[in-house]
């Protein structure tokens, strides 16, 4: 302390001070003058100083002296270690002998002086680990750690160490979330690590493919190859549906980055939904051939119903038909219908025919599959076919195509189908010899399941839609039939008993309907008759076709799938729809849920209640990734789904991003620690410069120092004990 | 004892109802796919040849599939089965009543809805007679769709026969007209008599002469009638694409 830090700060004013010390002075004049008349002028002059010192510190007290105390202080840095468990992080690192997290362990921990101890005593240290989301460590946990399942995200990481920390140190090998960020300031020294250079793999990067395809139109694939230490190599791309191979290219790996781009088209034949797979096969060398597959799902849907049909002479129910398929854009129809018999006369020369052969070779042995369903209008056989073709359509109706008779005095009796494979498709069967009926006419009802099955349901209310039906106009014909076992009436007629006039049904994985009259267009002018709308007609017609097809849009359970987000051990959820003009108060339709793992196995899921009366969320959790069925039963059929769980290993890129980490590092104002560099001195001179210091300030006042209280008590007491002494006292 | 008067009127009696109810019972036991309904219309003639019809429907059964009924049904249009009808046939040779308004809309409506007319001037007297009414009404029922020469590749031309010229009775016109609503021609009419050069009598001999062409000319005749009929029952079935090279190809030839 010098005299210079002694600073004043008066108690009371200066003019008062003086005024007491003048006084003071006099005082002890005064004293003095009359001390040296009863004791001598030495011993007078002691009492009065001894007085004036007192005087003269009680006066200093008022002036309230002071002085401060400067004191330099200095702050440890705080640094944040960073360790990266990437899944990347699991691969083999620089040597090939260990992981990269294994190395940054040996980095932090290894050598005589390990690198963890030094920044343990130097700095203020919080260790971090960087996976799905920033998590504190302890010390002591490093050594257990291991790289996890999710990339770590770098910017969220900067975002919430940032204002905490001066420093980060990350260990990684920059493969990892996270861009060049100019607006943070928190430098970074990064310690990479993995080889860049020798690393080797091809991976699919991306696929592009739509997630609808239309049956019989091309498909392209479009697909991003990327590859780690094969540049110039020529690889070859194989598409796949299960184990059938769709198309194949092969792609040179070029460029500077070793991609190569690559297109591959087929034409999906089958409607359904297909899991499909890119794949390329491995290469030697490769760090990783999980990700040389990808997979992929797509559904393929008809563009447009494709429709044949086949009526056994021109008529007004073929007209009518004609009509409502042909306004519907949805259908593609292809008809014939059968202008003469072999026994007509045509007394012609061929120039003035516009017949044209009717190809049924063509159609009912190669064509066939092609179309979606095959119409028999009042079509009597035998005259051009074999019985084979029946055969034909037999099959293809097994395998998931439609079939439909609309008759006709052609149907039973001299139509002769009884017997033929025919008859083992269709819902219905003849009733001995009896052939088509025309006697009084016959009105039509809805039956009970007609009632509410999709086709015939046009009202939610019962009543109504039995009044719409007694105003259609009776049938003037019909052919007596019966339901089988595997049929549903939806209309039927009433005339000395109830006989199915619409019947449908399955066989196989198709679906077949009998129409057993030739007179529904009088449907259409009976309405017309009556000044009413005439479009029952049109959409019974219209419903039939949908659903025969199994057009998804008259399927009453439908379900929706999530369209991503879906993920090994996540819980999926999706919606089932159950219709929606279920009138209110009727009871929920009643679905049962089953999901099959991909390996056909059926696992648990549940069907919850949802806020609306027509919709039900179901759920399930994935335990391996692959191809899920999901499958909905309701009372009016099945509805089927898949969705795909993606393979995180298929998107997995493995490969360490050195170069990104650089322009991360030069961004924060950081570096990268190259191999051979002093990372202790890297450190020091980073945290040196960040290095926090302070000068704390003291005020000290004299009157609080106990020695100068002492003084003045000592100044006192020695001139009680001198007056006293000389017997003043 | 029955007297022989009473016993031949009952007998009388007894084959008139037979006879009804036997023709009842044809209409009944065989409702065919197609069958002739001829308007019978108020004023001029609404019957120019009563004997055409069964000799075009023999020639339509020996020629095509099509299943049809050689009596015809005489009908109003005020019928209650009207609608029903597949082929409404109009003919006459002299200008007959307007129809009334109920008329008109019942005709507008059947014809709109997918009914289908044939209308026949038996006379052929352009814009005389029957052609001067039938064309008054057409323009009240269509205002906005006029009476027009259907073109050559008109699926009526080809629907059955390939036809590039219209035969009948006498040869006003080598095309027929038509009123095309969209793709559908409900309505098409023709001044040839075509009903004339079909007519036979009960002894299988043609009841008119065609002029000037002949028998060619009756041939022709049907096969229009051929294909106004299929026409009727399969609307543009021959303009599908699949018929277009056949069709082409047999052009040429």
């Amino acid at each position: 302390m010098s005299l210079s830090q002694i600073q004043f700060a008066p108690i009371l004013p200066l003019e008062v001070i003086f005024g007491i010390g003048a006084a003071g002075v006099a005082a002890c004049w005064l004293q003095f003058r009359l001390l040296q008349r009863r004791l001598s002028r030495q011993r007078a002059l002691g009492i009065s100083l001894l007085r004036f010192g007192s005087v003269f510190l009680i006066l200093l007290i008022a002036a309230n002296p002071f002085w401060t105390e400067k004191k330099e202080v200095k702050i440890r840095p705080s640094l944040a270690v960073l360790l990266d468990t990437s899944p990347s992080m699991g691969l083999a690192g620089e040597s090939g002998k260990s992981t990269r997290l294994e190395d940054a362990k040996n980095l932090l921990f290894g050598g005589s002086t390990p690198l963890l101890r030094t920044l343990t005593d130097r700095y203020e240290v919080r260790f971090f680990e960087l996976n799905e989301s920033l998590r504190p460590l302890q010390a002591g946990e490093i050594a257990q750690i291991k790289s996890g399942s999710q990339k770590g995200d770098f910017n969220e990481a900067v975002e919430t160490l940032g204002g905490k920390n001066q420093l980060i140190l990350l260990f990684t090998d920059g493969n990892m979330k996270g861009e060049a960020q100019k607006s943070s300031r928190l430098p970074l020294l990064a310690f990479p690590l993995g080889n860049q250079e020798d690393y080797r793999d091809i991976l699919i990067r991306r696929v592009k493919a739509p997630p609808i395809a239309f049956r019989g139109k091309e498909v392209v694939i479009d697909a991003v190859i990327q590859a780690y230490g094969y540049r110039g190599l020529t690889v070859p791309v194989i598409l796949k549906s299960g184990e059938k191979l769709l198309a194949t290219k092969s792609v040179r790996l070029q460029g500077s980055s070793g991609e190569g781009d690559v297109s591959l088209s087929f034409t999906p034949e089958e409607i359904g939904q297909y899991t499909l797979s890119l794949s390329i096969p491995p290469q030697v060398g490769e760090s990783l051939t999980a990700n040389n597959k990808r997979d992929f799902s797509l559904k393929v849907v008809r563009d447009k119903i494709r429709v044949l049909m086949v009526s056994g002479s021109p008529s007004m129910n073929y007209r009518f038909l004609r009509t409502a398929l042909k306004n519907d854009p949805a259908i593609d129809l292809l008809s014939f219908v059968i202008l003469r018999m072999p026994s007509n006369i045509l007394n012609v020369p061929v120039q003035e025919q516009s017949l044209i052969p009717f190809p049924v070779d063509t159609l009912f042995t190669k064509e066939l599959k092609n179309f979606d369903l095959l119409i028999f209008d009042n079509f009597l056989y035998h005259p051009f076919f074999r019985t084979q073709y029946l055969g034909n359509i037999r099959d293809f109706v097994k395998e998931g195509g439609a079939f439909a008779f609309v008759g006709g005095s052609n149907f039973q009796g001299e139509g002769g189908y009884a017997g033929t494979p025919l008859e083992e498709i269709l819902p219905t069967r003849w009733l001995g010899k009896e052939s088509y009926r025309r006697t009084t006419p016959v009105p039509v009802r809805p039956s009970r399941a007609g009632m509410n099955h999709p086709i015939t349901r046009f009202s939610a209310d019962e009543p109504a839609q039995r009044n719409l039906w007694r105003e259609m106009p009776p049938l003037d014909g019909f052919n007596p039939l019966e339901s089988k076992n595997n049929g549903t009436v939806l209309l039927e007629g009433a005339e000395g008993g109830f006989w199915p006039i619409l019947t449908v049904g399955s066989y196989g994985k198709g679906r077949v309907f009998v129409l057993a009259t030739d007179d529904s267009w009088k449907w259409y002018m009976g309405m017309v008759a009556k000044d009413k709308e005439p479009y029952t007609y049109l959409r019974l017609i219209e419903r039939l076709i949908r659903w025969v097809t199994k057009d998804p849009g008259l399927e009453t359970v439908q379900i929706a799938l999530p369209e991503k987000g879906v993920a090994v051990s996540k819980e999926v959820e999706f919606r089932v729809r159950t219709g929606s003009d279920e009138p209110k108060g009727k009871q929920r339709e009643a679905v049962s849920l089953a999901v099959f793992n991909p390996q056909g196995v059926k696992i648990a899921a549940q069907l919850k209640a949802t806020g609306q009366p027509d919709q039900q969320q179901g759920a399930f959790v994935p335990g391996i990734a692959g191809a899920y069925k999901i499958r909905v039963e309701s009372r009016q059929g099945v509805t089927e789904e898949v969705l795909l769980i993606p393979d995180p290993l298929q998107e997995f890129d493995g490969s360490p991003n050195h170069d990104r980490l650089r322009q991360i590092a030069s961004s924060v104002g950081g570096k990268v620690i190259m191999k051979g560099d002093d990372a202790l001195r890297e450190i020091e001179d980073m945290a040196g410069k960040m290095e926090k210091r302070f000068v704390e300030e003291k005020t000290k006042p004299f009157w609080e120092n106990p020695y100068f209280l002492a003084l003045i008590v000592a100044l006192l007491t020695s001139e009680w004990y001198l007056r006293r002494r000389w017997g003043l006292i | 004892m029955i007297s022989r008067r009473r016993f031949l009127s009952l007998g009388m009696k007894t084959a008139v109802s037979l006879a009804f109810f036997q023709a009842r019972g044809l209409w009944a036991a065989v409702p065919p796919h197609f069958f002739f309904a001829q308007i019978h219309y108020r004023g001029g003639e609404w019957d120019p040849n009563p004997l055409s019809v069964k000799p075009m429907v023999e020639e339509l059964e020996l020629r095509t599939s099509i299943k049809a009924l050689t009596q015809r049904r005489v009908t109003t249009l005020t019928d209650p089965d009207f609608f029903f009808y597949p082929f409404l046939y109009m003919a006459g040779k002299y200008e007959f009543d307007p129809l009334t308004g109920e008329e008109q809309r019942i005709l507008r409506r059947f014809l709109t809805y997918g009914g289908f007319l044939l209308a026949e001037d038996s006379m052929g007297a352009k814009g005389f007679g029957f052609d001067r009414a039938f064309r008054r009404e057409m323009e009240k029922i269509f205002p906005n769709h006029p009476l027009r020469r259907l073109p050559p590749d008109h699926s009526v031309y080809q629907s059955f026969y390939l036809i590039d010229s219209i035969g009948g009775r006498q040869k006003v016109n080598p095309f027929l007209e038509g009123i095309t609503v969209e793709n559908w021609t409900p309505v098409i009419y023709t001044q040839n008599d075509l009903a004339g050069a079909w007519a036979k009598d009960n002894f299988g001999k043609w009841v008119n002469p065609c002029v000037p062409g002949g028998e060619a000319q009756r041939a022709s005749a049907f096969k229009a009638g051929i294909n106004i009929i299929v026409y009727s029952l399969t609307s543009d079935y021959k303009k599908d694409v699949i018929h277009h090279p056949f069709i082409q190809k047999r052009q040429n030839l």
